[in-house]
């Protein structure tokens, strides 16, 4: 056999292997990915969700219907921080006052969404 | 199993570096219709496939040895599940299943006997030997420490595949180059003297590029995996990088000596070429070629020892040199001064003797005598007494809880003597050979950690001061020398006042945790990036304060400030007490506070105390105070002023010791 086509031959096989690995390896990967943010998009829209937080309670707006709470982490809507909330009603405000520790339900359909129930914890 | 491994990876580098070096050494050659060369081609190409053979056979070995370690017993290098799944499903296993593919592709090819008779034919048949041999060797950088570099991955991998194969162009060539010497050197061999000659003199050129290339890459490399001085002297695997580079010396003086010695006695060309000179120069490679094969058997033991930046260094000398020992000493800083002049005289001489040839030997000896001078007259002032340990990280961070913690240790055990403020004021040090130290001074910031860590562990002999090491361990050994550190910074800051001093960092705040009623803790360390103004009040002195903080917190949070609160008092009730008037919506600490205000009333102790820390993580002002409302736009214009600081890229403090 004359060399250069020995040569071809291996290439090509080197470069089919190559583009067999990257079929493989790279298209699985961006399958997996694609995969996963749609499941994401799918979880975030138009579906009623709702989490059970803890907090503390740092200040009361009864006339806006709007309580402050420092939180914990809520899960696929917004990390650890101090935030204003809608409560779902007056009475909600009513029962706990400022530097209570609490345990609150938010409920609704993203982004309106809103207190639904608050309890003191010790 | 250990020898075992070693002797696989010396074996599976030794032959893949052969192998690149054949390939490469028959394409630098080029090709000859002489009947000698053709045979020494024929031979090379033969003994490449025994190389290939040698990687595959050494890498399945490797393979088998990895699996048992990995696994943990021996039996697991011989089940197909075990191996399956290190071959899967590690990146070495991975690396592993590419090489063998090329390694066995190469092998097969070798086998062929293709005909070579035209241009085209022979170019492309070596070609891709050498092709192959180098798509076998590189990816061998990405199963190696370099890939476990952070956060230069990419840069550490090309780096070492460089080395690699940069070493497999020098060192593989030597052995056929050496080949091919002895057999032109022969008398029937004669045809071949010429084609001899021009080899050598290729290959003379490219391996001095490869060594360049090898020195810059093997000096990157250092710098990913060493690192230090510490680590080059005080680890395994520096030591073994020091051995390296010894034989490496002696390499490249032989390799010296056969270009600009040997070498040149081929000149004059064609037949008329001396034979005895021939001859010597093959020996004198090949010698270069054993050296070098023996380093590899270094760089295999080298592959299996943690990088010496993974270890604690044990310092082997009783001084280290450092500038922190003029520090107040003026006249050994003069000395240090004339001895550094003189020795870059020397340095001066010794570049002009590499380019002047006349003068060369005059030059060397002015050089080498004030280096020696300069060396002898401003080294022993930067000499600071030195200990094992005296490059050890503590391996508890500087946090408020460690400090605490390290307090509690002094009281109980080092008060008597060192007094309960730390100034060497106790009532058991009177009468001691030497007085305690005054651990508040600042001349503790020569000493490393290690060294605290070192007299706290074994004493200070001749003066009084016990060790430790059997009644503390090493982890209160570190939370004291936390303690100590941050005594002693503290005792510094009682001069820092309210105004920011531009540039100035030397104040590391303590990293410490904290948690808002039932929130998950978060740490000082998560605002790095922003400024920090941490506020230790009391109430009710403090409420005026915090009042108009509160009010202005809007304005501060648009600065990139954020507030963290501490009650002096670490009521778990803050939040209650403080009421819902004022609005105060920043944190405030109600879990971990007694830890924090124990800690950072080093720094500062008044009813009501601010600290302002940078965006880095250092404390550059603080305030004390009753706790009444003052002038916001004086701190307004304090954090104007640290924003428009640049932010240097240096080290972040908790890596900074002292
Ligand atoms: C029996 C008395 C005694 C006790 C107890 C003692 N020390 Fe010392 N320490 C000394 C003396 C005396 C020196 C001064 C040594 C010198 O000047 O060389 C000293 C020196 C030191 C130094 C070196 C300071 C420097 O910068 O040179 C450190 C650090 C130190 N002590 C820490 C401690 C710690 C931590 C403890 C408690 C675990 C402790 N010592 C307990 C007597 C004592």
């Amino acid at each position: 056999m004359r060399a250069w086509k020995a040569v071809l031959l291996i290439d090509l096989a080197l470069i089919v292997g190559v583009g067999w690995g990257y079929a493989f390896w790279g298209l699985r990967e961006g399958r997996l990915e694609r995969e996963l943010s749609e499941a994401r998009a799918a979880a975030a829209s138009g579906i009623e969700r709702r989490w059970v937080v803890e907090g503390v309670v740092r200040a009361i707006f009864p006339e806006l219907g709007v309580i402050v709470l420092t939180h914990g982490d809520i899960p696929g809507y917004m990390p650890a921080m101090t935030m204003g909330f809608r409560v779902a009603s007056p009475k909600i405000q009513e029962a706990v006052s400022v530097g209570d520790a609490v345990r609150f339900t938010l409920q609704g359909v993203l982004p309106n969404v809103a207190v639904t129930t608050i309890e003191k914890i010790k | 199993m250990y020898a075992l491994g070693l002797a696989a990876r010396w074996l599976h580098l030794a032959s893949s570096v052969l192998l690149v070096g054949a390939a490469a050494m028959i394409v630098m050659a080029g090709r000859s219709d002489r009947a000698t060369a053709q045979r020494w081609e024929r031979r090379v190409l033969a003994s490449a496939w025994i190389w290939a053979l040698a990687a595959l056979a050494s890498g399945v070995v490797i393979v088998g040895t990895q699996t048992a370690l990995f696994e943990g017993r021996a039996a697991a290098a011989f089940e197909p599940r075990a191996i399956g799944q290190m071959l899967l499903e590690t990146q070495a296993g991975r690396v592993w299943l590419v090489r063998a593919g090329i390694l066995t592709i190469l092998a097969v090819f070798l086998s062929l006997h293709v005909s070579v008779e035209r241009r085209a034919d022979w170019r492309a048949a070596r070609g891709e030997v050498a092709m192959l041999a180098v798509a076998a060797l590189l990816p061998l950088a990405a199963s190696g420490h370099a890939a476990a570099v952070e956060p230069d991955t990419a840069r550490a991998i090309a780096s070492d595949g460089l080395h690699v194969l940069a070493a497999g162009i020098w060192v593989g060539g030597l052995v056929p180059l050496a080949r091919l010497l002895r057999a032109a050197a022969t008398e029937e061999g004669a045809d071949a003297r010429p084609y001899a000659v021009l080899a050598a003199r290729r290959f003379s050129r490219t391996a001095l590029a490869m060594i360049v290339l090898l020195a810059a890459t093997g000096a990157g490399l250092a710098i990913f995996h060493v690192g230090s001085v510490a680590g080059l002297v005080g680890t395994s695997y520096g030591r073994l990088l020091l051995g390296k580079l010894a034989l490496l010396a002696l390499a490249l003086a032989i390799a010296a000596l056969n270009r600009s010695v040997l070498l040149a006695r081929l000149g004059g060309d064609g037949p008329t070429v001396g034979r005895p000179a021939m001859r010597r120069l093959s020996g004198f490679v090949l010698v270069e070629a054993a050296l070098a094969l023996a380093i590899l058997v270094i760089v295999a033991a080298m592959n299996v020892t943690p990088p010496a930046r993974h270890e604690p260094p044990v310092w082997p000398f009783t001084f280290r040199l450092s500038f922190a020992a003029l520090e107040g000493r003026a006249e050994e800083a003069t000395r240090a001064l004339i001895g550094s002049q003189i020795g870059i005289v020397g340095l001066v001489a010794l570049i002009a003797g590499l380019a002047m040839r006349a003068w060369r030997l005059p030059l060397a000896a002015v050089a080498l005598a004030s280096l020696g001078a300069g060396a002898g007259l401003a080294l022993p002032p930067l000499a600071i007494d030195a200990y094992p340990t005296t490059y050890l990280r503590p391996s508890v961070p500087y946090q408020a809880g460690a400090i605490v913690a390290g307090a509690a240790l002094y009281q109980a055990n080092c008060a008597g003597c060192h007094g309960p403020r730390g100034a060497g004021d106790g009532p058991e040090g009177r009468g001691l050979p030497r007085a305690p130290a005054d651990l508040r001074a600042p001349h503790t910031a020569q000493h490393t950690a290690g060294d605290l860590f070192w007299w706290i562990s074994h004493g200070i002999p001749g003066s009084g001061m016990p060790g430790f090491a059997s009644r503390l361990g090493e982890e209160q050994c570190w939370e004291l020398i936390n303690y100590l550190r941050a005594l002693s910074a503290g005792y510094a800051a009682r001069n820092m006042g309210p105004t920011v001093e531009r540039d100035r960092r030397w104040l590391v705040a303590p990293d410490f945790t904290f948690a808002v009623g039932p929130t998950p803790p978060r740490a000082l360390k998560d605002f790095r990036g922003r400024t920090v103004l941490v506020v230790l009040y009391a109430l009710p002195g403090s409420r005026a304060r915090m009042s108009q903080l509160a009010g202005r917190e809007g304005t501060l949070a648009m600065l990139g400030v954020e507030v963290i609160a501490v009650p002096i008092d670490a009521d778990p009730d803050a939040i209650r007490r403080l009421g819902p008037d004022p609005r105060v919506l920043f944190p405030v600490v109600t879990q971990g506070a007694e830890t924090i205000v124990a800690a950072y009333r080093l720094f500062a102790v008044a009813p009501h105390v601010e600290l302002l820390v940078d965006r880095q993580g250092y404390v550059r002002a603080i305030t004390r105070g009753s706790g009444d409302a003052a002038d916001l736009d004086a701190l307004v214009a304090r954090v104007q002023q640290l924003n428009a600081e640049k932010i240097a890229a240096e080290a972040a403090p908790e890596e900074h010791v002292h």
